[in-house]
Protein backbone atom coordinates (compact mmCIF):
# COMPACT_ATOMS: atom_id res chain seq x y z
CA UNK A 1 0.00 0.00 0.00
CA UNK A 2 1.20 3.45 -0.64
CA UNK A 3 1.87 5.83 1.93
CA UNK A 4 0.77 8.72 0.61
CA UNK A 5 -1.82 8.84 -2.43
CA UNK A 6 -2.43 12.14 -4.41
CA UNK A 7 -5.72 11.47 -6.68
CA UNK A 8 -6.26 14.26 -8.92
CA UNK A 9 -5.50 17.04 -6.70
CA UNK A 10 -6.07 20.36 -7.45
CA UNK A 11 -5.61 24.38 -5.39
CA UNK A 12 -5.77 27.61 -6.10
CA UNK A 13 -5.12 30.49 -4.46
CA UNK A 14 -6.91 32.96 -6.00
CA UNK A 15 -5.71 33.08 -9.37
CA UNK A 16 -2.69 30.94 -8.76
CA UNK A 17 -3.00 27.15 -9.79
CA UNK A 18 -0.87 26.18 -7.59
CA UNK A 19 -1.64 22.32 -7.63
CA UNK A 20 -3.72 21.17 -10.91
CA UNK A 21 -5.06 17.86 -11.29
CA UNK A 22 -1.79 16.20 -9.93
CA UNK A 23 -1.52 12.30 -9.25
CA UNK A 24 1.01 10.39 -7.58
CA UNK A 25 1.90 7.80 -5.48
CA UNK A 26 4.84 7.77 -2.36
CA UNK A 27 5.90 4.37 -1.52
CA UNK A 28 7.86 3.16 1.34
CA UNK A 29 11.85 4.77 1.45
CA UNK A 30 13.28 8.02 1.10
CA UNK A 31 11.55 9.90 -1.49
CA UNK A 32 12.14 13.45 -3.13
CA UNK A 33 9.60 16.42 -3.94
CA UNK A 34 11.18 17.94 -6.28
CA UNK A 35 10.65 20.94 -8.35
CA UNK A 36 11.65 25.09 -8.34
CA UNK A 37 9.63 28.00 -6.23
CA UNK A 38 6.08 27.73 -7.09
CA UNK A 39 5.76 24.28 -8.22
CA UNK A 40 3.60 23.02 -5.82
CA UNK A 41 5.75 21.25 -3.14
CA UNK A 42 5.14 23.28 0.33
CA UNK A 43 1.17 23.20 -1.26
CA UNK A 44 1.46 19.40 -1.31
CA UNK A 45 2.95 19.09 1.98
CA UNK A 46 0.14 21.16 3.71
CA UNK A 47 -2.67 19.00 1.57
CA UNK A 48 -0.53 15.78 3.16
CA UNK A 49 -0.90 17.36 6.18
CA UNK A 50 -4.35 18.11 6.29
CA UNK A 51 -3.31 21.78 6.71
CA UNK A 52 -5.02 22.91 3.56
CA UNK A 53 -8.19 21.69 1.45
CA UNK A 54 -8.45 20.60 -1.53
CA UNK A 55 -10.33 22.61 -4.25
CA UNK A 56 -10.86 18.82 -5.79
CA UNK A 57 -9.23 15.29 -5.69
CA UNK A 58 -7.78 14.02 -2.27
CA UNK A 59 -4.80 13.34 -0.27
CA UNK A 60 -4.68 10.29 1.34
CA UNK A 61 -2.11 9.09 3.82
CA UNK A 62 -1.68 5.94 5.20
CA UNK A 63 -4.81 5.23 3.53
CA UNK A 64 -6.92 7.67 4.51
CA UNK A 65 -8.09 10.85 3.99
CA UNK A 66 -5.58 13.78 5.55
CA UNK A 67 -8.61 15.76 6.75
CA UNK A 68 -10.54 13.37 8.00
CA UNK A 69 -8.74 13.41 11.40
CA UNK A 70 -5.65 14.79 13.05
CA UNK A 71 -5.47 11.42 14.50
CA UNK A 72 -3.60 10.64 11.34
CA UNK A 73 -0.67 12.94 12.59
CA UNK A 74 0.47 10.63 15.38
CA UNK A 75 2.29 8.95 12.13
CA UNK A 76 3.73 11.53 10.40
CA UNK A 77 6.39 14.02 11.29
CA UNK A 78 7.14 17.31 9.91
CA UNK A 79 10.19 19.80 9.58
CA UNK A 80 9.78 22.76 7.80
CA UNK A 81 11.82 25.16 5.95
CA UNK A 82 11.99 28.21 8.37
CA UNK A 83 12.98 28.70 11.76
CA UNK A 84 10.52 26.67 14.10
CA UNK A 85 12.93 26.36 17.24
CA UNK A 86 11.83 27.85 20.74
CA UNK A 87 15.52 30.02 21.96
CA UNK A 88 15.13 29.46 25.17
CA UNK A 89 14.25 26.46 25.97
CA UNK A 90 16.57 22.88 25.79
CA UNK A 91 16.27 20.42 23.12
CA UNK A 92 15.74 17.53 25.82
CA UNK A 93 12.22 19.83 27.23
CA UNK A 94 11.33 20.64 23.86
CA UNK A 95 11.62 17.25 21.93
CA UNK A 96 10.41 15.51 24.93
CA UNK A 97 7.25 18.03 25.11
CA UNK A 98 6.82 17.25 21.12
CA UNK A 99 6.74 14.23 21.91
CA UNK A 100 4.07 14.03 24.24
CA UNK A 101 1.69 16.62 22.22
CA UNK A 102 2.32 13.75 19.44
CA UNK A 103 0.84 11.01 21.70
CA UNK A 104 3.63 9.55 24.19
CA UNK A 105 3.77 9.27 27.36
CA UNK A 106 5.21 11.47 29.91
CA UNK A 107 8.26 9.27 30.51
CA UNK A 108 8.68 7.61 27.22
CA UNK A 109 8.39 11.04 25.82
CA UNK A 110 11.77 12.07 27.91
CA UNK A 111 13.31 8.76 27.15
CA UNK A 112 12.80 9.12 23.05
CA UNK A 113 13.76 12.59 23.35
CA UNK A 114 17.58 11.53 24.81
CA UNK A 115 17.30 8.72 22.18
CA UNK A 116 16.81 10.82 18.93
CA UNK A 117 18.86 13.67 20.08
CA UNK A 118 21.58 10.77 20.43
CA UNK A 119 21.04 9.16 16.95
CA UNK A 120 21.40 13.06 15.29
CA UNK A 121 24.70 14.05 17.35
CA UNK A 122 23.47 16.11 20.04
CA UNK A 123 23.23 14.11 22.97
CA UNK A 124 26.09 16.50 24.42
CA UNK A 125 24.54 19.57 23.46
CA UNK A 126 20.97 18.79 24.68
CA UNK A 127 20.49 20.40 27.74
CA UNK A 128 21.67 23.77 26.04
CA UNK A 129 19.29 26.23 24.97
CA UNK A 130 17.90 25.75 21.43
CA UNK A 131 19.01 30.02 21.23
CA UNK A 132 22.73 29.16 21.02
CA UNK A 133 22.84 26.30 18.16
CA UNK A 134 24.58 26.69 14.63
CA UNK A 135 22.38 26.70 11.64
CA UNK A 136 23.70 22.65 11.45
CA UNK A 137 22.37 22.08 15.01
CA UNK A 138 19.30 23.71 14.79
CA UNK A 139 18.61 21.69 11.67
CA UNK A 140 19.49 18.53 13.15
CA UNK A 141 16.88 19.91 16.24
CA UNK A 142 14.41 20.16 13.25
CA UNK A 143 14.99 16.56 12.40
CA UNK A 144 14.75 15.13 15.85
CA UNK A 145 11.26 16.92 16.66
CA UNK A 146 10.25 14.96 13.22
CA UNK A 147 11.29 11.33 13.92
CA UNK A 148 10.78 11.84 18.13
CA UNK A 149 7.51 10.39 17.84
CA UNK A 150 8.34 7.40 15.61
CA UNK A 151 6.63 8.56 12.37
CA UNK A 152 5.93 6.11 9.72
CA UNK A 153 6.75 8.97 7.35
CA UNK A 154 8.69 11.82 7.77
CA UNK A 155 8.04 15.43 5.56
CA UNK A 156 11.61 17.52 5.41
CA UNK A 157 11.19 20.85 4.02
CA UNK A 158 14.30 21.90 1.91
CA UNK A 159 16.83 19.88 5.09
CA UNK A 160 19.91 21.25 3.60
CA UNK A 161 18.94 24.82 3.68
CA UNK A 162 21.85 27.27 4.66
CA UNK A 163 24.58 24.47 5.61
CA UNK A 164 27.33 24.91 4.25
CA UNK A 165 28.94 21.60 1.59
CA UNK A 166 30.22 19.43 4.69
CA UNK A 167 27.17 20.35 6.82
CA UNK A 168 24.70 19.11 4.18
CA UNK A 169 26.65 15.95 3.24
CA UNK A 170 26.31 15.22 6.87
CA UNK A 171 22.63 15.85 6.82
CA UNK A 172 21.84 14.00 3.78
CA UNK A 173 23.78 10.84 5.31
CA UNK A 174 21.68 11.52 8.27
CA UNK A 175 18.73 11.25 6.11
CA UNK A 176 19.64 8.28 4.62
CA UNK A 177 20.12 6.65 7.80
CA UNK A 178 17.13 7.36 8.92
CA UNK A 179 15.37 6.16 6.09
CA UNK A 180 17.52 2.80 6.20
CA UNK A 181 18.13 1.62 9.51
CA UNK A 182 15.44 3.56 11.27
CA UNK A 183 12.91 2.38 8.92
CA UNK A 184 11.10 5.95 9.07
CA UNK A 185 10.19 6.93 5.66
CA UNK A 186 11.32 10.52 4.50
CA UNK A 187 9.87 12.58 2.00
CA UNK A 188 12.13 15.66 0.86
CA UNK A 189 10.97 18.79 -0.28
CA UNK A 190 13.33 20.62 -2.36
CA UNK A 191 14.56 22.51 -5.47
CA UNK A 192 18.19 20.80 -4.73
CA UNK A 193 18.68 18.24 -7.56
CA UNK A 194 21.87 16.73 -6.34
CA UNK A 195 20.14 16.51 -2.46
CA UNK A 196 17.87 14.09 -4.33
CA UNK A 197 20.01 12.16 -6.46
CA UNK A 198 22.39 11.76 -3.29
CA UNK A 199 19.70 10.49 -0.63
CA UNK A 200 16.59 9.24 -2.50
CA UNK A 201 15.30 6.06 -3.61
CA UNK A 202 12.50 7.77 -5.70
CA UNK A 203 11.86 11.22 -6.75
CA UNK A 204 8.11 13.21 -7.91
CA UNK A 205 9.17 16.28 -10.13
CA UNK A 206 6.61 18.90 -10.03
CA UNK A 207 6.52 22.02 -12.11
CA UNK A 208 4.14 24.94 -11.91
CA UNK A 209 1.77 22.89 -9.94
CA UNK A 210 1.56 19.60 -12.75
CA UNK A 211 3.27 16.26 -12.51
CA UNK A 212 6.36 16.37 -14.30
CA UNK A 213 7.75 12.86 -13.89
CA UNK A 214 7.82 10.62 -11.04
CA UNK A 215 10.00 7.48 -10.74
CA UNK A 216 12.88 5.31 -9.26
CA UNK A 217 16.13 8.29 -8.70
CA UNK A 218 18.34 5.03 -10.44
CA UNK A 219 16.37 5.77 -13.70
CA UNK A 220 17.20 9.00 -13.81
CA UNK A 221 20.74 8.75 -13.79
CA UNK A 222 20.94 5.69 -15.37
CA UNK A 223 23.66 4.90 -17.91
CA UNK A 224 23.46 6.39 -21.58
CA UNK A 225 25.23 5.13 -24.66
CA UNK A 226 27.46 8.30 -24.73
CA UNK A 227 31.13 7.65 -23.72
CA UNK A 228 33.05 10.41 -21.90
CA UNK A 229 36.58 10.62 -22.22
CA UNK A 230 38.74 12.71 -20.87
CA UNK A 231 43.08 13.04 -21.22
CA UNK A 232 45.68 15.18 -19.50
CA UNK A 233 47.52 15.18 -23.03
CA UNK A 234 46.66 14.57 -26.45
CA UNK A 235 43.33 15.21 -27.00
CA UNK A 236 43.33 16.73 -30.16
CA UNK A 237 45.66 14.06 -31.50
CA UNK A 238 43.23 11.19 -30.21
CA UNK A 239 40.14 12.71 -31.64
CA UNK A 240 41.77 13.23 -34.97
CA UNK A 241 43.01 8.98 -34.67
CA UNK A 242 39.39 8.43 -34.26
CA UNK A 243 38.06 10.13 -36.74
CA UNK A 244 40.34 8.10 -39.28
CA UNK A 245 39.12 5.12 -37.68
CA UNK A 246 35.45 6.07 -39.21
CA UNK A 247 34.40 7.58 -35.55
CA UNK A 248 32.98 10.75 -34.68
CA UNK A 249 34.53 12.23 -31.46
CA UNK A 250 33.31 16.02 -30.40
CA UNK A 251 35.66 17.38 -28.61
CA UNK A 252 35.63 20.14 -26.28
CA UNK A 253 39.03 20.93 -24.60
CA UNK A 254 40.55 18.04 -23.02
CA UNK A 255 37.33 15.95 -22.90
CA UNK A 256 36.19 13.95 -25.88
CA UNK A 257 32.62 12.19 -25.95
CA UNK A 258 31.55 9.59 -27.70
CA UNK A 259 27.80 8.77 -28.74
CA UNK A 260 26.37 5.41 -29.01
CA UNK A 261 29.79 3.18 -28.60
CA UNK A 262 29.91 -0.64 -29.15
CA UNK A 263 32.13 -2.72 -27.67
CA UNK A 264 34.95 -2.95 -30.74
CA UNK A 265 34.53 1.19 -30.22
CA UNK A 266 36.32 0.60 -26.66
CA UNK A 267 39.68 -1.29 -28.30
CA UNK A 268 39.31 1.02 -31.04
CA UNK A 269 39.98 3.83 -28.17
CA UNK A 270 42.55 2.44 -26.42
CA UNK A 271 44.35 1.74 -29.46
CA UNK A 272 44.73 5.19 -30.73
CA UNK A 273 44.92 6.41 -27.17
CA UNK A 274 48.13 4.49 -27.11
CA UNK A 275 49.34 5.40 -30.88
CA UNK A 276 48.68 9.10 -30.49
CA UNK A 277 50.48 9.09 -27.07
CA UNK A 278 48.01 10.51 -25.04
CA UNK A 279 47.98 10.36 -21.37
CA UNK A 280 44.00 9.23 -20.03
CA UNK A 281 42.82 10.89 -17.19
CA UNK A 282 39.23 9.61 -16.81
CA UNK A 283 36.68 7.14 -18.75
CA UNK A 284 33.27 6.32 -18.50
CA UNK A 285 29.87 6.44 -19.92
CA UNK A 286 28.16 9.33 -19.23
CA UNK A 287 24.90 9.07 -16.84
CA UNK A 288 21.67 11.12 -17.07
CA UNK A 289 21.29 13.42 -14.51
CA UNK A 290 17.77 14.98 -13.22
CA UNK A 291 17.99 18.20 -14.42
CA UNK A 292 17.60 16.57 -17.52
CA UNK A 293 13.81 15.91 -16.84
CA UNK A 294 13.46 19.77 -16.97
CA UNK A 295 14.65 19.70 -20.48
CA UNK A 296 13.07 16.60 -21.84
CA UNK A 297 9.38 16.52 -23.30
CA UNK A 298 7.24 17.02 -19.89
CA UNK A 299 4.07 15.32 -18.56
CA UNK A 300 6.50 12.01 -18.95
CA UNK A 301 6.06 9.08 -16.41
CA UNK A 302 8.76 6.19 -15.66
CA UNK A 303 7.11 3.29 -16.40
CA UNK A 304 8.17 1.57 -13.59
CA UNK A 305 6.69 3.96 -11.14
CA UNK A 306 3.94 5.68 -12.76
CA UNK A 307 1.06 7.12 -11.09
CA UNK A 308 -2.10 5.71 -11.49
CA UNK B 1 35.99 -2.35 38.48
CA UNK B 2 32.51 -3.39 38.06
CA UNK B 3 32.60 -7.51 39.39
CA UNK B 4 29.29 -8.51 37.06
CA UNK B 5 28.87 -9.84 33.75
CA UNK B 6 29.48 -7.94 30.43
CA UNK B 7 26.85 -6.85 28.90
CA UNK B 8 26.96 -5.44 25.29
CA UNK B 9 24.58 -2.23 24.71
CA UNK B 10 22.14 -2.36 21.33
CA UNK B 11 22.66 1.38 21.17
CA UNK B 12 20.98 1.57 17.45
CA UNK B 13 17.24 2.73 16.79
CA UNK B 14 14.45 1.48 18.34
CA UNK B 15 10.92 2.08 17.15
CA UNK B 16 8.35 3.36 19.80
CA UNK B 17 6.42 0.11 20.59
CA UNK B 18 3.94 1.45 23.68
CA UNK B 19 0.66 3.20 24.50
CA UNK B 20 0.06 6.52 22.82
CA UNK B 21 -2.38 8.79 24.70
CA UNK B 22 -5.36 10.53 23.42
CA UNK B 23 -6.45 13.73 22.55
CA UNK B 24 -7.15 14.91 25.87
CA UNK B 25 -3.55 13.84 27.49
CA UNK B 26 -1.75 15.97 24.52
CA UNK B 27 -3.83 18.39 25.68
CA UNK B 28 -2.87 18.11 29.12
CA UNK B 29 0.85 18.48 27.84
CA UNK B 30 -0.23 21.56 26.02
CA UNK B 31 -1.41 22.82 29.50
CA UNK B 32 1.23 21.81 31.56
CA UNK B 33 3.60 23.65 29.41
CA UNK B 34 1.81 26.71 29.64
CA UNK B 35 1.50 26.26 33.28
CA UNK B 36 5.63 26.24 33.25
CA UNK B 37 5.99 29.19 31.04
CA UNK B 38 3.38 31.18 33.10
CA UNK B 39 5.19 30.45 36.87
CA UNK B 40 8.60 30.50 34.76
CA UNK B 41 9.29 27.10 36.03
CA UNK B 42 12.43 25.17 34.32
CA UNK B 43 13.62 28.47 32.80
CA UNK B 44 16.21 31.00 34.15
CA UNK B 45 15.68 33.19 36.78
CA UNK B 46 14.62 36.22 34.93
CA UNK B 47 11.59 34.53 34.09
CA UNK B 48 10.22 33.49 37.32
CA UNK B 49 10.69 37.72 38.79
CA UNK B 50 7.69 38.99 36.72
CA UNK B 51 5.23 35.98 38.01
CA UNK B 52 6.01 35.82 41.09
CA UNK B 53 6.85 39.34 42.09
CA UNK B 54 3.20 39.72 40.81
CA UNK B 55 1.26 36.51 42.22
CA UNK B 56 2.89 37.98 45.52
CA UNK B 57 1.62 41.42 45.11
CA UNK B 58 -1.48 39.61 44.97
CA UNK B 59 -1.45 37.20 47.66
CA UNK B 60 1.11 38.66 50.41
CA UNK B 61 -1.12 41.68 51.30
CA UNK B 62 -3.81 39.43 52.39
CA UNK B 63 -1.60 36.90 54.27
CA UNK B 64 -0.24 40.06 55.99
CA UNK B 65 -3.14 41.24 57.06
CA UNK B 66 -4.10 38.18 58.74
CA UNK B 67 -1.10 37.91 60.12
CA UNK B 68 -1.08 41.70 62.06
CA UNK B 69 -5.16 40.34 62.47
CA UNK B 70 -3.82 37.31 64.77
CA UNK B 71 -0.94 39.02 66.35
CA UNK B 72 -2.26 42.87 66.84
CA UNK B 73 -5.76 42.60 66.50
CA UNK B 74 -6.29 41.35 70.06
CA UNK B 75 -4.81 44.24 71.89
CA UNK B 76 -6.31 46.50 69.84
CA UNK B 77 -9.68 48.17 69.47
CA UNK B 78 -12.02 46.19 66.66
CA UNK B 79 -12.86 49.78 65.51
CA UNK B 80 -9.10 50.49 64.93
CA UNK B 81 -8.52 47.62 62.88
CA UNK B 82 -10.67 45.37 60.65
CA UNK B 83 -9.81 43.15 57.80
CA UNK B 84 -10.99 43.81 54.57
CA UNK B 85 -13.87 42.12 52.57
CA UNK B 86 -13.80 39.78 50.05
CA UNK B 87 -14.98 42.06 47.67
CA UNK B 88 -12.92 44.38 49.05
CA UNK B 89 -10.03 42.79 48.51
CA UNK B 90 -10.19 42.86 44.84
CA UNK B 91 -9.58 46.56 44.54
CA UNK B 92 -6.02 46.01 46.00
CA UNK B 93 -5.69 42.61 43.96
CA UNK B 94 -7.13 43.88 40.57
CA UNK B 95 -3.89 45.69 39.53
CA UNK B 96 -1.14 42.90 40.40
CA UNK B 97 -3.87 40.43 38.26
CA UNK B 98 -4.22 42.93 35.45
CA UNK B 99 -0.54 43.21 35.46
CA UNK B 100 0.11 39.51 35.83
CA UNK B 101 -1.96 39.16 32.96
CA UNK B 102 -0.23 41.90 30.69
CA UNK B 103 3.36 40.88 31.24
CA UNK B 104 3.31 37.02 31.64
CA UNK B 105 0.48 35.93 29.55
CA UNK B 106 2.02 36.85 25.94
CA UNK B 107 4.64 34.89 27.28
CA UNK B 108 2.20 31.65 26.29
CA UNK B 109 1.24 33.03 22.65
CA UNK B 110 3.87 35.53 21.31
CA UNK B 111 7.02 33.54 21.08
CA UNK B 112 5.39 30.78 19.48
CA UNK B 113 4.46 32.91 16.76
CA UNK B 114 8.21 35.10 16.98
CA UNK B 115 10.23 31.77 16.53
CA UNK B 116 7.69 30.19 14.43
CA UNK B 117 6.87 26.94 16.41
CA UNK B 118 3.20 26.95 15.88
CA UNK B 119 4.02 25.22 12.13
CA UNK B 120 5.23 22.39 14.39
CA UNK B 121 1.60 22.84 16.41
CA UNK B 122 0.08 22.70 12.95
CA UNK B 123 1.96 19.28 12.05
CA UNK B 124 0.68 17.24 15.48
CA UNK B 125 -2.29 15.48 16.11
CA UNK B 126 -3.96 18.38 17.67
CA UNK B 127 -6.52 21.24 16.72
CA UNK B 128 -6.03 24.91 17.07
CA UNK B 129 -8.94 24.73 19.15
CA UNK B 130 -6.60 22.09 21.00
CA UNK B 131 -3.62 24.44 21.35
CA UNK B 132 -5.57 27.98 22.27
CA UNK B 133 -7.82 26.01 24.30
CA UNK B 134 -5.02 24.39 26.39
CA UNK B 135 -3.09 27.68 26.66
CA UNK B 136 -6.24 29.34 28.12
CA UNK B 137 -6.56 27.06 30.65
CA UNK B 138 -3.06 27.00 31.18
CA UNK B 139 -3.10 30.67 32.60
CA UNK B 140 -6.46 30.82 33.61
CA UNK B 141 -5.36 28.07 35.71
CA UNK B 142 -2.64 30.28 37.21
CA UNK B 143 -4.54 33.49 37.74
CA UNK B 144 -7.35 31.67 39.51
CA UNK B 145 -5.06 30.17 41.68
CA UNK B 146 -3.77 33.90 42.26
CA UNK B 147 -7.11 35.19 42.85
CA UNK B 148 -8.87 32.16 45.16
CA UNK B 149 -5.56 32.20 47.76
CA UNK B 150 -6.20 35.59 49.24
CA UNK B 151 -9.88 35.32 49.84
CA UNK B 152 -8.98 31.20 50.96
CA UNK B 153 -6.84 32.77 53.64
CA UNK B 154 -9.06 35.30 54.88
CA UNK B 155 -12.20 32.79 54.83
CA UNK B 156 -9.75 30.11 57.04
CA UNK B 157 -8.80 32.65 58.85
CA UNK B 158 -12.19 34.37 59.24
CA UNK B 159 -13.61 30.70 60.70
CA UNK B 160 -10.70 30.28 62.75
CA UNK B 161 -10.81 33.06 64.78
CA UNK B 162 -15.13 32.96 64.92
CA UNK B 163 -15.86 31.68 68.86
CA UNK B 164 -17.28 29.12 67.12
CA UNK B 165 -15.98 27.95 63.82
CA UNK B 166 -18.51 25.52 63.18
CA UNK B 167 -21.59 27.84 63.42
CA UNK B 168 -19.26 30.33 61.36
CA UNK B 169 -19.23 27.94 58.69
CA UNK B 170 -22.82 26.88 58.87
CA UNK B 171 -23.53 30.39 58.52
CA UNK B 172 -21.26 31.79 56.25
CA UNK B 173 -21.31 28.80 53.92
CA UNK B 174 -22.33 30.43 50.88
CA UNK B 175 -18.81 32.56 50.65
CA UNK B 176 -16.92 29.59 49.20
CA UNK B 177 -19.21 29.68 45.85
CA UNK B 178 -19.45 33.08 45.94
CA UNK B 179 -15.43 33.58 45.60
CA UNK B 180 -15.13 30.69 43.46
CA UNK B 181 -17.40 32.25 41.27
CA UNK B 182 -15.67 35.73 41.66
CA UNK B 183 -11.98 34.63 41.22
CA UNK B 184 -13.47 32.42 37.70
CA UNK B 185 -15.02 35.51 36.69
CA UNK B 186 -11.88 37.58 36.98
CA UNK B 187 -9.82 34.98 35.82
CA UNK B 188 -11.65 34.33 32.82
CA UNK B 189 -11.95 38.03 31.89
CA UNK B 190 -8.67 38.78 32.30
CA UNK B 191 -7.04 35.65 30.65
CA UNK B 192 -8.97 35.89 27.35
CA UNK B 193 -8.54 39.55 26.65
CA UNK B 194 -4.92 39.15 27.56
CA UNK B 195 -3.91 35.99 25.39
CA UNK B 196 -6.55 38.00 22.80
CA UNK B 197 -4.44 40.54 22.67
CA UNK B 198 -1.29 38.80 22.35
CA UNK B 199 -2.16 37.00 19.34
CA UNK B 200 -1.79 40.28 17.43
CA UNK B 201 1.76 40.61 18.36
CA UNK B 202 5.07 38.33 17.97
CA UNK B 203 6.68 40.38 20.66
CA UNK B 204 5.89 39.95 23.90
CA UNK B 205 6.73 43.50 24.78
CA UNK B 206 4.30 44.95 22.30
CA UNK B 207 1.41 42.48 23.74
CA UNK B 208 2.25 44.10 27.10
CA UNK B 209 1.93 47.58 26.55
CA UNK B 210 -1.16 46.69 24.16
CA UNK B 211 -2.73 45.23 27.40
CA UNK B 212 -1.72 47.89 29.62
CA UNK B 213 -3.25 50.30 27.07
CA UNK B 214 -6.35 48.48 26.71
CA UNK B 215 -6.70 48.76 30.78
CA UNK B 216 -5.40 51.91 31.75
CA UNK B 217 -7.16 54.15 28.58
CA UNK B 218 -10.55 52.20 29.20
CA UNK B 219 -10.09 53.00 33.05
CA UNK B 220 -9.33 56.86 32.12
CA UNK B 221 -12.65 56.60 29.55
CA UNK B 222 -14.52 55.16 32.15
CA UNK B 223 -13.83 57.31 34.98
CA UNK B 224 -14.08 60.24 32.96
CA UNK B 225 -17.68 59.07 31.51
CA UNK B 226 -18.00 58.33 34.85
CA UNK B 227 -17.48 61.66 37.28
CA UNK B 228 -17.55 64.30 34.32
CA UNK B 229 -21.00 63.01 33.04
CA UNK B 230 -24.24 61.84 33.40
CA UNK B 231 -27.39 59.81 31.73
CA UNK B 232 -27.26 56.26 30.44
CA UNK B 233 -24.90 57.15 27.75
CA UNK B 234 -22.65 58.34 29.84
CA UNK B 235 -23.13 55.24 32.53
CA UNK B 236 -22.64 52.76 29.35
CA UNK B 237 -19.27 54.03 28.51
CA UNK B 238 -18.24 54.08 31.60
CA UNK B 239 -18.69 50.16 32.05
CA UNK B 240 -15.12 49.70 29.13
CA UNK B 241 -13.30 50.24 32.73
CA UNK B 242 -12.77 46.82 32.88
CA UNK B 243 -10.91 46.79 36.42
CA UNK B 244 -13.92 48.82 37.54
CA UNK B 245 -16.29 46.78 35.61
CA UNK B 246 -14.77 43.79 37.31
CA UNK B 247 -14.60 44.82 40.99
CA UNK B 248 -18.20 45.89 40.44
CA UNK B 249 -18.94 42.37 39.26
CA UNK B 250 -17.04 40.65 42.29
CA UNK B 251 -18.77 43.03 44.30
CA UNK B 252 -22.42 41.85 42.92
CA UNK B 253 -21.57 38.29 43.08
CA UNK B 254 -20.76 39.15 47.24
CA UNK B 255 -23.70 40.66 47.30
CA UNK B 256 -22.56 43.61 48.44
CA UNK B 257 -24.49 46.73 48.05
CA UNK B 258 -22.31 49.83 46.35
CA UNK B 259 -23.82 52.99 45.06
CA UNK B 260 -22.28 52.75 41.40
CA UNK B 261 -24.23 54.21 38.23
CA UNK B 262 -24.42 50.63 36.37
CA UNK B 263 -25.69 47.56 38.60
CA UNK B 264 -22.73 44.71 39.21
CA UNK B 265 -24.96 42.26 37.63
CA UNK B 266 -25.17 44.46 34.43
CA UNK B 267 -21.28 44.97 34.89
CA UNK B 268 -20.94 40.96 35.11
CA UNK B 269 -23.39 40.20 31.96
CA UNK B 270 -21.09 42.65 29.94
CA UNK B 271 -17.65 41.24 30.76
CA UNK B 272 -19.22 37.60 29.83
CA UNK B 273 -20.17 38.75 26.78
CA UNK B 274 -17.04 40.69 25.66
CA UNK B 275 -15.27 37.57 27.27
CA UNK B 276 -17.54 34.99 24.80
CA UNK B 277 -16.89 37.33 21.57
CA UNK B 278 -13.23 37.68 22.49
CA UNK B 279 -12.79 34.59 22.88
CA UNK B 280 -14.44 33.09 19.66
CA UNK B 281 -12.34 35.72 17.80
CA UNK B 282 -9.28 33.89 19.35
CA UNK B 283 -9.85 31.04 18.21
CA UNK B 284 -10.86 32.18 14.84
CA UNK B 285 -7.48 34.29 14.60
CA UNK B 286 -5.48 30.79 16.00
CA UNK B 287 -6.73 28.64 13.57
CA UNK B 288 -5.74 30.89 11.12
CA UNK B 289 -2.25 31.83 12.57
CA UNK B 290 -2.22 27.84 13.13
CA UNK B 291 -2.80 27.14 9.53
CA UNK B 292 -0.93 29.44 8.29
Amino acid sequence: MALLRAHELTKTFGSVRALDGVSFEIDEGITGLLGSNGAGKSTSLKLFLGLLDPDSGSAEVLGRDARSSSEVRTRVGYAPEHDCLPRNVSAAEFLAYMARISGLPSTAARLRASDVLRHVGLFEERYRQMGTYSTGMKQRVKLAQALVHDPVIAFLDEPTAGLDPLGRREMLELIRRVGGDFGISIVISTHLMGDVERACDSVVVLDAGRLLRTGAVSGFTEETETLEVELLEGADAVAEGLRRRGLAPALDGRRLTLEAVTGDDYDTLRDVIVDAGGVLYRLAPARHSLADVFTREPAQTSEAEAAP
Amino acid sequence: MTSGPAEIFDLGYHGYEGERTGRWARRGAIWRDGIRISLGLGRGVGAKVAPWLLLGLALVPMVVLVVVAAFVGPATNPDDFELPSYGDYYEWAMVPLALFAAVVAPLLICPDRRDGVLSLYAARPITPLDYVGARWAAFGTVLLGAAWAPEAVLFVWNALDAEQPGTFLADNWDVVPRFLAAGAVVSAVLTTLALFVSSFATRRAYATVAMLAVVFIGSAIGGIAENDFSGGGADAVSLVSLPQSLVDSVHWIFGDELDRPVSGGVALLWLLGLTVVLAGWLVRRTNRLVRG
